[in-house]
């Protein structure tokens, strides 16, 4: 049995369905796995709650429910403790970065990934930020501390994207990709589509159903979708690039005009992340053929690669949402628990 | 343009020499340029530390005081010239002696721990850029240029923990000084930074090894994706050969990574080869430059392999203080792995091997070693390869030197190499042994030490490098 200590900084949603999910499937993992996941420490804003031992993840949950904070926890609680401060000194196997995105410098989820890499942790991060802005450094940091640094829940959410170019067409050769990496602008798109309302009145819609925030600009003017394209360009094509190398346009200037004439032309509007051959990287509106895989509706994702032997693939599937992006982190954990113990078979 | 300037110890040897580089930095802002300055210690501070390093961790102390008095006169004066607002001299003075406290302290506690790491050494030898530095941006600032000083550390230079030679995480590296730098040039603020030093993960200070101020510059070149790296010295540029062998020596005006890498292998002291690797890739120009001959151009090292049809081989390099060992015995033939055996034991000692031959007969191996190597190097082949092992004899000569040719228009030209040795055979000189790489870049062999000079002196003749 592999006990892998984890610290999960972040809890939010997505933090949250993480220990739902370990709840859930605990007993699964054990019996087809062989790990054993324990939470030794979970931060928040408002402190940590600590136990070496691994952490009561039902008692964790309620704790956060009823007093908002972790670190209210009577027994386990700590108030005002810094995150990076837990990283350093804790020992664990992994962190699970959770935060929120933050793309103007990345931090404090910046801080907290290299001080994870320094101490010789792997890390699992969800976090786009640090990735969009620093991903080529981040990753030499990692190898250099000869530790993994995982990322699937940064795209695609719940759908293996990243996993399907770099394994299933390992052997082949991805020359270039595009495709529809955020959820929420194609739920507008779609919506002023097919129910031939306004930009304003489908982002409002958008944001009543809980798919855009208050302020949805990550979304409309395209950086979710550029963060996701940079993380995608570092992974698959080898490219070491960040966010600013990003050409961007949102949707924000699309008219129900714009789409009722992609309409007469057999196609649609949709907001299309790009890598070209020869790195070119550009996030904007596109027409996309509707006999085309990429011309999804409503709130999933599509990503197209193009590879030099097997011709186009399209990977489909929902982008988003605080379970499925917690099945990803617990794909990226198997898949450390892998490493690990192959390292350790032939060490 | 987007520029480094990178200033050796002589171009900063003093006050004087300060002022002057400094009036050469203010010339190249004014036309429009972004520049930004690489500072290496003083002439012989370096040194200085190296050996006060080693008489503290042998528990000396008496030597402290007078060392550090002798570096503060040194350095006060060089400010006092260099740094003419008398404001910013203050300043820059209080700089000055606030670090040679710290260092005085240090080298106090290392005499009673009685040792030297490596990572306390290069802690210690990180004060003579971080002395230097604070002089030119002083200069600088009080002749109006406004001008701020960081250490490699604090510029963002991240390395590995090899210390004593550290390599950069250039990925990571890149991210933090565009972070820093980047913003200062913004500002129209010339950023100042030492060379040589940087620092690991962890924020402990580390070296970049010899020529480490030329690495800075690279590393900071590539970080901030500069037109190009000028490295100012004390010469016109690379010369064809050493102008006190020959003095019809000329100025190369232009060489490409590859032949100045071989060069920089073969003892053309211009620049670190490290340096010119980390630049290679982002393909950023380096100019090798005069400081009290600005207005020369100097060499430019590009990636462009410009090959006149007249110069066939471009620069001839002489390293003296060589040896030559040879390996021989037929029990080394057909016998995989001896050259590894030999070569690893070198390796343990931390001897560096020059150059290699071995016949196809496979009967002997020679290789040459720097001469001040050569007792180690007998002591351990003997005690591990002779006594009917591996050889039966271990032959050596202390009295040779190697001459190297460079350049890339020996590629695919055939008939150089019998050039060369008639040339050398007209002087009645012996060649005892000969390499040549396969990328045909560079041929080198080795004759008598007496023999060096002259044999320089009719290869520069034979391939016409005095035109």
């Amino acid at each position: 049995m592999f006990r892998m200590r984890i610290i999960l900084v972040g809890f939010g949603v997505v933090g949250q369905s993480l220990v739902k999910l370990l709840l859930m499937r605990g007993k699964e993992l054990a019996e087809d796995f062989k790990i054993h996941p324990k939470i030794v420490a979970v931060v928040d804003s408002g402190g940590a709650s600590l136990n070496l031992k691994g952490l009561n993840l039902g008692r964790v949950l309620a704790v956060k429910k009823e007093k908002g904070s972790v670190a209210m926890d009577e027994e386990c609680g700590v108030k005002t403790v810094k995150a990076s401060k837990i990283i350093e000194e804790v020992e664990a196997e992994v962190v699970v970065e959770a935060t929120p995105t933050n793309i103007v410098d990345g931090e404090p989820a910046l801080t907290h990934i290299k001080t994870a890499l320094k101490t010789g942790k792997h890390v699992v991060t969800t976090n786009k930020g640090p990735l969009a802005l620093a991903m080529p450094a981040l990753m030499e940091l990692a190898e250099y501390n000869n530790v993994l640094l995982r990322f699937s829940g940064c795209v695609g959410g719940g759908t293996p994207i990243l996993d399907f170019a770099k394994k299933c067409l390992q052997g082949d050769k991805i020359l270039s990709f595009r495709g529809i990496l955020n959820g929420t602008t194609n739920y507008i798109l779609t919506k002023m589509t097919y129910e031939n309302i306004s930009f304003e009145d489908a982002l409002a819609e958008a944001q009543k159903a809980g798919y855009a925030e208050t302020d949805p600009s990550m979304d409309v003017d395209g950086y979710d979708s550029a963060c996701k394209l940079v993380i995608l360009a570092n992974w698959i094509l080898g490219l070491k690039t960040v966010l600013k190398d990003v050409k961007i346009e949102g949707i924000r200037k699309i008219t129900l005009k714009d789409v009722r004439d992609a309409l007469d032309k057999g196609c649609e509007v949709k907001l299309i992340a790009s890598a070209e051959e020869g790195g070119n990287l550009k996030v904007s509106p596109q027409l996309i053929p509707r006999s085309h895989p990429l011309c999804v509706g409503g709130v999933l994702n599509a990503v197209t690669f193009v590879s030099k032997y097997a011709g186009e693939e399209t990977v489909i599937g929902r982008g988003a949402g605080g379970i499925e992006t917690a099945s990803a982190i617990l794909r990226d954990l198997l898949a450390i628990k892998q490493d690990i113990s192959l390292r350790s078979t032939y060490s | 343009m987007k520029l480094i300037m990178k200033f050796g110890g002589t171009s900063v040897a003093d006050g004087e020499r300060i002022s002057h580089v400094c009036n050469i930095i203010e010339k190249y802002l004014k036309q429009g340029n972004k520049v930004v300055v690489v500072v290496s210690a003083l002439a012989g501070v370096t040194d200085q530390l190296v050996k006060a390093c080693g008489l503290a961790g042998k528990g000396e102390k008496e030597f402290i005081k007078g060392f550090i008095e002798e570096l503060k006169k040194r350095h006060l004066e060089t400010c006092r010239v260099a740094v003419k607002d008398e404001g910013v001299c203050r300043l820059t003075e209080k700089t000055v002696e606030d670090t040679l406290l710290e260092l005085e302290n240090v080298l106090v506690g290392v005499s009673y721990l009685r040792e030297v790491t490596p990572r306390i050494k290069d802690y210690i030898l990180s004060f003579g850029e971080r002395l230097s530095t604070p002089i030119v941006c002083g200069a600088l600032n009080s002749m109006g240029v406004k001008a701020e000083w960081f250490t490699g550390k604090d510029a963002g230079i991240v390395t590995d923990s090899n210390f004593g030679g550290a390599r950069p995480l250039m990925e990571t590296t890149t991210h933090q000084v565009k972070a820093r730098l980047q913003k200062v040039l913004d500002e129209n603020i010339t950023p100042v930074v030492t060379g040589f030093i940087a620092a690991d993960q962890n924020g402990v200070i580390t070296t970049l090894g010899r020529g480490g101020s030329d690495c800075t510059a690279s590393i900071l070149g590539v970080a901030l994706d500069v037109d190009e790296i000028w490295i100012w010295t004390d010469v016109d540029g690379i010369m064809t050969t050493d102008p006190k062998i020959e003095p019809k020596a000329k100025v190369i005006p232009q060489i490409s990574y590859m032949e100045a890498m071989e060069m920089a292998y073969f003892g053309a002291k211009m620049m670190h080869p490290g340096a010119i690797e980390i630049v290679m890739g982002k393909r950023i120009p380096i100019r090798v430059k005069n400081t009290f001959n600005p207005e020369n151009p100097g060499t430019l090292i590009s990636s462009e392999q410009k090959v006149e049809s007249t110069s066939i081989v471009k620069a001839i390099s002489l390293i003296r203080k060589a040896a030559l060992i040879t390996v021989e015995g037929a029990a080394m033939f057909g016998v995989p792995g001896t050259a590894a055996k030999i070569f690893s034991l070198l390796g343990e000692k931390n001897i560096n091997v020059l150059m290699i031959s071995q016949s196809s007969s496979e009967a002997n191996i020679s290789f040459v070693v720097p001469r001040d190597t050569l007792e180690d190097a007998l002591s351990i082949l003997e005690v591990k390869l002779l006594g009917g092992k591996i050889a039966r004899e271990i032959k050596a000569e202390d009295d040779i030197c190697v001459i190297a040719l460079v350049g890339a228009g020996m590629v695919g030209t055939p008939g150089v190499a019998a050039r060369v040795f008639s040339a050398v055979g007209r002087e009645k000189i012996n060649v005892r042994m000969i390499a040549q790489g396969s990328s045909e870049l560079n041929i080198s062999f080795v004759v008598k030490e007496a023999d060096g000079e002259r044999a320089v002196k009719a290869l520069h003749k034979e391939f016409g490098l005095e035109k």
